[in-house]
């Protein structure tokens, strides 16, 4: 009986035993389970507040991106322009739509990048690109003629800026007076060039690329320059920019800079107006050694070739013409307040002193 | 004995209040269609609207969409077309008026501000006051009428006195010696160009004449000089009347010859400088509209002087229009219309033996 009552406790105190050590163990393990998730609860915790300054980071860096924006768009306000001839610009906005009323400005804006804001061009406008057909597929406009152009086919294009020379005063006065930013670029000189580069870069916001644009141009003029200055001589240049009731360069022209800054010297440097119409026997009797002429009309000219030049009254005792210092230019590099004088300097001192730059 | 053509002359004469009507209607039209004309389409409607908005008190009470391309006719309507369009308006009275002035006073068909001078005399006046530059302003006004009108006055005069013989002015020595003038002035010119620097482009483009950049300054400053001159011209529309009669008997009529001619003379000078100034070069005008009105409304001055100066200012207008369309987006310099239009009717006149044409 006493035996039996021992087993039975004995049996009852093992299964409580088994019991409650199971019971442990499972408590044990659900312990276990709660830190585990504590601990990923914790590492999300710290993922989120990674999330969270990462997007501050961000927010901060957008921050200064609109500060810096803000500063530019602001700093655009104060862009104060001044033109060649005295008058004032303020942009208070950067233009979105640019009229050029001259071919050196296109070509210049084309050259700074601002080319993809140019809604409309003049007739005469060839460089860089044919714009006759890009008028005639609707992707630009022609605002008609560069000499005098009318007005209404330049309001009619809404422009927020117009870059206009002296052959558009007119037309530039009555814009100005209707509330249309105009600037008139007419640089008279190669350094005036390259100021005027720098001007459509700062009026377009493309600033950068017009300064590396006259830094590049700088150099190659220098180049020019520098290695002109070993030549020997100083060879007597002729231009003939009109015939056959010649007329020629004088100072105060590209042509003329031009030549000098190629190591030559212009046989009418000292004319006194600047494209003087001169006689045949001045040509001969000032004889030149180089000869050039330039290339308009789409190549035609109007003077015909070297042997009609030759065959010219008396033009065989000329040296250039007894050498063969016969040369073309192309009109529009030479004559153009463009980027593209500095081609016509380098063509010029190839045609000047062959010995050293052929 | 009244022949067939007095009859018909005189019926004419009498029906001249119905013509002036149809012309003036003719002027109003053509006024506001040469505003619909330009580059930018702007619609019929918006144009009269425009009008209707910038007529003092009026303009409250119409009602005009306020929207920018709305802002924007207004402003191509009021600032470039208007004043270019009532620039070659007044242009076309003035050469017309001073036509009717020196066909009377030289009783000669030929003469026209262009042929007997003036033009050339007043081109050379304004293109000093250009090239110096003493035109842009003195003391706030505009000098280049002044110095067109000296010019002007100076080559009529010249003109006047070389080709007198006695008491006539025969066709001949007219048209020759203004030719003579012209030239003289024309050579003048040509020297300004030279010492011009960097006003050749203005003064070459001055001269071929033309609206394209008439402003409103430039409108009010001619305004009252060319009124002045159709005024004065016609106080003295009854004494050319009795002038081309013939000076014998406009003696005896009691006109005081010679200053009616020379006060006449004068008005045709500013007349022709104040158009001068503002549209260069423009020839034929005073030419052709006298004729043409005179053939329309009879001889009678006092009727003739104001029936041409309202088909002078349509014929300018209409003349400006086809210069802003027939090479655009450029224009053509409206010189060149009145030219090509004016010339054959030129020779036309030359050629033309009998057929009844006198001043009368």
């Amino acid at each position: 009986m006493d035996k039996t009552l021992t087993y039975i406790i004995a049996i009852v105190a093992i299964i409580a035993l088994v019991v409650s050590s199971y019971g442990f163990v499972a408590f044990q393990g659900q312990v276990a389970d709660l830190e585990n998730s504590t601990t990923d609860l914790e590492a999300s915790i710290s993922d989120i507040q990674d999330t969270l300054t990462d997007i501050q980071d961000q927010i901060g860096q957008y921050q200064s991106n609109i500060t810096e924006l803000e500063e530019e768009l602001s700093g655009f306000k104060e862009i104060t322009l001044v033109d060649d001839l005295g008058n004032v610009v303020v942009l208070t906005e950067p233009p979105e739509r640019i009229v050029s009323l001259a071919p050196s400005n296109t070509e210049i804006l084309f050259a700074v990048g601002a080319g993809d804001k140019v809604v409309g061009v003049t007739d005469v406008c060839d460089y860089p690109y044919d714009f006759s057909a890009w008028i005639e597929a609707g992707n630009m406009s022609s605002i008609g003629n560069y000499w005098q152009p009318a007005v209404e086919p330049i309001i009619a294009l809404d422009p927020d800026l117009v870059f206009a020379s002296t052959a558009s005063e007119e037309a530039a006065a009555t814009l100005r007076n209707l509330g249309y930013k105009v600037l008139i670029v007419e640089p008279r000189t190669i350094n005036g060039v390259l100021e005027a580069i720098l001007l459509v870069g700062r009026a377009t916001g493309n600033h950068v690329e017009a300064g590396e644009l006259v830094s590049e141009l700088r150099q190659r003029m220098d180049a020019v320059v520098n290695t002109a200055s070993q030549a020997d001589s100083i060879p007597k240049v002729y231009h003939e920019v009109w015939g056959p009731d010649i007329q020629s360069a004088g100072p105060g022209t590209f042509i003329d800079e031009l030549i000098t800054l190629a190591g030559g010297e212009n046989i009418f440097h000292d004319a006194v107006t600047s494209f003087p119409i001169v006689s045949s026997e001045t040509v001969i009797e000032k004889n030149p050694d180089v000869i050039i002429f330039p290339n308009m009309y789409m190549g035609l000219l109007p003077w015909g070739t070297y042997d009609d030049i030759a065959s010219r009254p008396g033009w065989n005792s000329i040296t250039a013409i007894k050498n063969h210092n016969f040369y073309i230019i192309d009109a529009s590099i030479i004559s153009r307040s463009g980027p593209r004088l500095v081609d016509a300097l380098e063509e010029l001192a190839v045609m000047i002193h062959p010995e050293l730059f052929g | 004995m009244i022949t067939d053509a007095g009859e018909s002359h005189l019926r004419r004469v009498s029906h001249w209040k119905l013509y002036f009507l149809l012309l003036t209607v003719v002027l109003v039209l053509v006024f506001v269609f040469s505003l619909n004309i330009g580059f930018s389409h702007i619609p019929f409607e918006n144009i009269l609207k425009i009008l209707a908005k910038n007529i003092p008190f009026l303009g409250d009470i119409v009602k005009t969409p306020g929207t920018e391309e709305f802002l924007r006719q207004e402003s191509i309507i009021m600032q470039i077309r208007m004043p270019r369009v009532l620039g070659g308006a007044l242009v076309g009275v003035a050469l017309a008026a001073a036509g009717v002035a020196y066909q009377g006073i030289f009783r000669n068909p030929m003469a026209d501000p262009y042929t007997i001078g003036a033009m050339g005399g007043a081109s050379f006046g304004a293109a000093v006051a250009i090239v110096l530059g003493v035109g842009v302003a003195l003391l706030g006004v505009n000098t280049v009428p002044i110095y067109a009108f000296i010019g002007a006055l100076g080559a009529v005069f010249l003109v006047y006195v070389i080709s007198r013989e006695g008491t006539r002015v025969p066709v001949t020595t007219l048209i020759l010696s203004g030719l003579t003038v012209t030239i003289f002035f024309n050579a003048l010119v040509t020297y300004l160009k030279l010492l011009a620097g960097n006003k050749l482009h203005a003064l070459t483009f001055w001269i071929m004449g033309g609206f394209t950049y008439t402003d409103w300054t430039e409108v009010s400053t001619i305004f009252p000089l060319i009124i002045i001159g159709v005024a004065i011209v016609y106080l003295y529309a009854r004494d050319l009347n009795i002038l081309v009669l013939g000076e014998e008997q406009a003696q005896h009529l009691g006109v005081e010859l010679e200053k009616v001619k020379k006060i006449l003379l004068a008005c045709g000078a500013l007349m022709t400088a104040a158009a001068v100034s503002i549209s260069g070069l423009i020839g034929f005008v005073g030419l052709i509209i006298p004729h043409l009105t005179r053939i329309i409304v009879g001889p009678d001055h006092r009727i003739l002087l104001p029936t041409s100066a309202i088909v002078g200012a349509s014929f300018m207008m209409i003349c400006d229009s086809l210069a802003r369309v027939i090479i655009a987006p450029s224009e053509l310099p409206v010189g060149v219309i009145t030219a090509v239009s004016g010339g054959p009717f030129f020779i036309y006149l030359l050629r033309r033996k009998r057929g009844g044409y006198t001043v009368r």
